[in-house]
């Protein structure tokens, strides 16, 4: 038995990868741990729900939407342009990370997270959330609401979100722009 | 000559205005709740109504419109939008100011199965043009047992609608021409299932309220009786024996489907949802029974079926199956399966699924946009959310999808335009 495959090019982490086949049915989780080596997105329930397995697909306008890997195929990110948990942190020539980002940071700082099972998705979410922001800041009182309803789709088993949120929260507020007066 | 025919212009005009008068102030109505009812149940009767009342009420499904999520039980106040406005449903717990403690026994059958409520006309949001067809004795158990629950101090919601809609009275002029003076469902040399099936149908369950399409003046238009409408932005489907069997069902899957909610079929969704959820998951194996047996025609439910054959496939432009194929293969296929054959008890299958085989498109170009939310079915069954995805697929991807869908596993032309999509959205 044969198995259809594609070909698939796109962008990761800011490389190039591919042309490289794929077969057609393989889900974009199964592509990053299986090819690339990429296992920093973590397979929850594999069906939609947890939010564990998001990366980023940046934009052509450079806004930045969340995208579940578990039921999206890998084909489905032909041509674009994607973040995995693997690549927030800044690197060095050899690869080794020198600083965090903001968001990886402000988990850290905030001792948000326990096993860290659900944290590469919240990474991702939280950036997200940011990067909106950016785009479209709220006015204080609203701030809580907003940061519920955009990370409210990510599970974590271990913490009851308290320490996610402040970090969010305590984030944004100190980022210059993210909040109107 | 002049005169005669201003006279009688004038005559005409009286006449008419005499009969528009007659009609609002309801001369013309009539009630088909008898003489009898004027008498008061005693407390010992009201006692042993109660049981079968709280079934018939299931069967009726008052609760679900009679209560909002989280709110007071029966104490109404979901809102309906309607095209004229938004209306608000009673309290219809026994508190004597705000719900019907102090109704009586007649006053409840009239507001029931005539429309004509303590306080005035209902707005037929209320399916009283159904219930018209319950017996008089279904009638009192539902207020025998409405009466036996907690009373509910929560005043009822004012309605926002314009004028002249928020004249109840203008109401007689809907109920002359739309509620039949006919009350019986029963029909001689039917079998007892099969008439037991329609009163439930058309009575208790008022199917027709949504699947039967409405006339101008929105009352059910009988001579499409259940042939399918569209609500709320959605199309209930044709629930006759042939729009039935088109969406893949026979007798007993259909029976079980009004149990469960779930089938190969698919997943109740909308407000199909919430009637299994408060009303068909409750009723009594003969009822579903008689039910399918009347839906299906068939003096009882049989035994076995034979389910109807599967649609033949239609043939769509290679363009719009490469586009689709590769759609269903990024975002669909992880949980419908690359078959179709979905998950069972997590995701419904397309392959059988009764919305591609719908003659209008709407209700799967929907969902596809839009998703929906997570269901929990009788029997610890539960469909996982669908995400809604008009956020990652253009006009055109989702009309290539569902064409596609719809011509390989519905059997339907590729009919769904980029700008039906774009509408939707
Ligand atoms: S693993 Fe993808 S959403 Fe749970
Ligand atoms: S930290 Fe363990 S699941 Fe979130």
């Amino acid at each position: 038995m044969t198995i259809a495959t594609r070909t698939l090019s796109l962008t990761i982490n800011d490389e190039a990868v591919g042309p490289i086949d794929v077969p057609e049915t393989m889900m974009m989780q199964d592509f990053l741990y299986e090819y690339l080596n990429l296992t920093g997105s973590r397979m929850g329930c594999g069906q939609g729900i947890c939010h564990a397995c998001t990366v980023i697909v940046e934009k052509g306008d450079g806004s930045l939407e969340e995208m579940r890997t578990c039921i999206t195929g890998a084909h489905w990110f032909a041509g674009r342009k994607v973040r995995t948990v693997e690549g927030h942190a800044k690197r060095d020539a050899n690869g080794a990370i020198t600083q965090l980002s903001p968001v990886q940071q402000a988990f850290i700082e905030h001792f948000s997270f326990q096993c860290g099972y659900c944290t590469p998705g919240f990474v991702t979410g939280a950036t997200v959330l940011l990067d909106q922001l950016k785009r479209n800041p709220v006015r204080r009182e609203a701030l809580e609401g907003v940061i519920s309803e955009a990370l409210d789709r990510h599970i974590c088993r271990c913490t009851g979100y308290v320490r996610y949120f402040e970090a969010v929260r305590d984030l944004v507020l100190r980022t210059p722009g993210l909040v109107k007066a | 000559m002049a005169r005669k025919l201003l006279l009688a212009v004038l005559t005409v005009a009286f006449i008419g205005a005499l009969a528009a008068g007659a009609v609002f102030l309801g001369l013309l109505e009539r009630s088909v709740v008898s003489r009898e009812i004027e008498q008061p149940l005693t407390a010992e009767q009201m006692k042993g109504l109660v049981k079968r009342g709280a079934y018939v009420a299931v069967a009726a499904d008052c609760y679900a419109c009679h209560v909002t999520k989280g709110g007071a039980p029966w104490a109404g106040g979901l809102p309906f939008e309607t095209p004229f406005g938004t209306i608000y449903s009673t309290n219809i717990s026994p508190d004597r100011e705000h719900g019907i403690g102090a109704w009586t026994r007649a006053e409840f059958h009239r507001a029931v199965r005539d429309g004509v409520g303590k306080n005035g006309h209902l707005y037929p949001a209320m399916p009283y043009a159904s219930y018209r067809k319950l017996t008089a004795g279904d009638v009192d158990a539902v207020y025998a047992y409405l009466m036996s629950r907690e009373p509910m101090k929560v005043a009822n919601r004012e309605n926002h609608l314009p004028f002249p809609m928020n004249i109840r009275q203008g109401l007689t002029f809907w109920n002359l021409v739309n509620l039949s003076s006919g009350t019986g469902t029963e029909v001689a040399g039917r079998s007892e299932a099969w008439n037991r099936g329609r009163y439930l149908t058309d009575a208790l369950a008022h199917c027709g309220e949504c699947h039967t399409p409405r006339n101008l003046t929105m009352g059910m238009k009988e001579s499409a009786y259940l042939q399918g409408a569209e609500l709320e932005g959605v199309i209930a489907p044709d629930i006759t024996k042939a729009g039935l069997t088109r969406m893949g069902f026979d007798p007993l899957v259909f029976a079980s489907f009004m149990k469960s909610g779930i089938s190969a079929q698919g997943a109740m969704t909308n407000q199909m949802f919430e009637v299994v959820h408060f009303s068909t998951q409750y009723l009594s194996p003969d009822d579903l029974a008689a039910m399918s047996a009347y839906l299906f025609d068939l003096a009882k439910l049989p035994e076995r079926a034979t389910p109807p054959a599967p649609p033949q496939p239609v043939a769509v432009s290679a363009e719009t199956a490469s586009s689709a194929r590769s759609t269903y293969l990024a975002v669909c296929a992880s949980c419908h399966g690359v078959e179709g054959q979905g998950i069972p008890h997590v995701v419904v299958p397309l392959a059988t699924n009764a919305s591609l085989r719908l003659a209008d498109a709407r209700n799967l170009n929907r969902v596809i946009l839009s998703g929906i939310p997570a269901q929990r079915f009788p029997g610890l069954e539960r469909m996982q959310p669908m995400p809604g995805f008009a956020a990652q697929l253009t006009d055109q991807e989702v009309a290539d999808l569902s064409n596609w869908l719809r011509a390989n596993w519905g059997g339907q032309k590729p009919s769904v335009t980029v700008d039906e999509v774009r509408r939707l959205r």
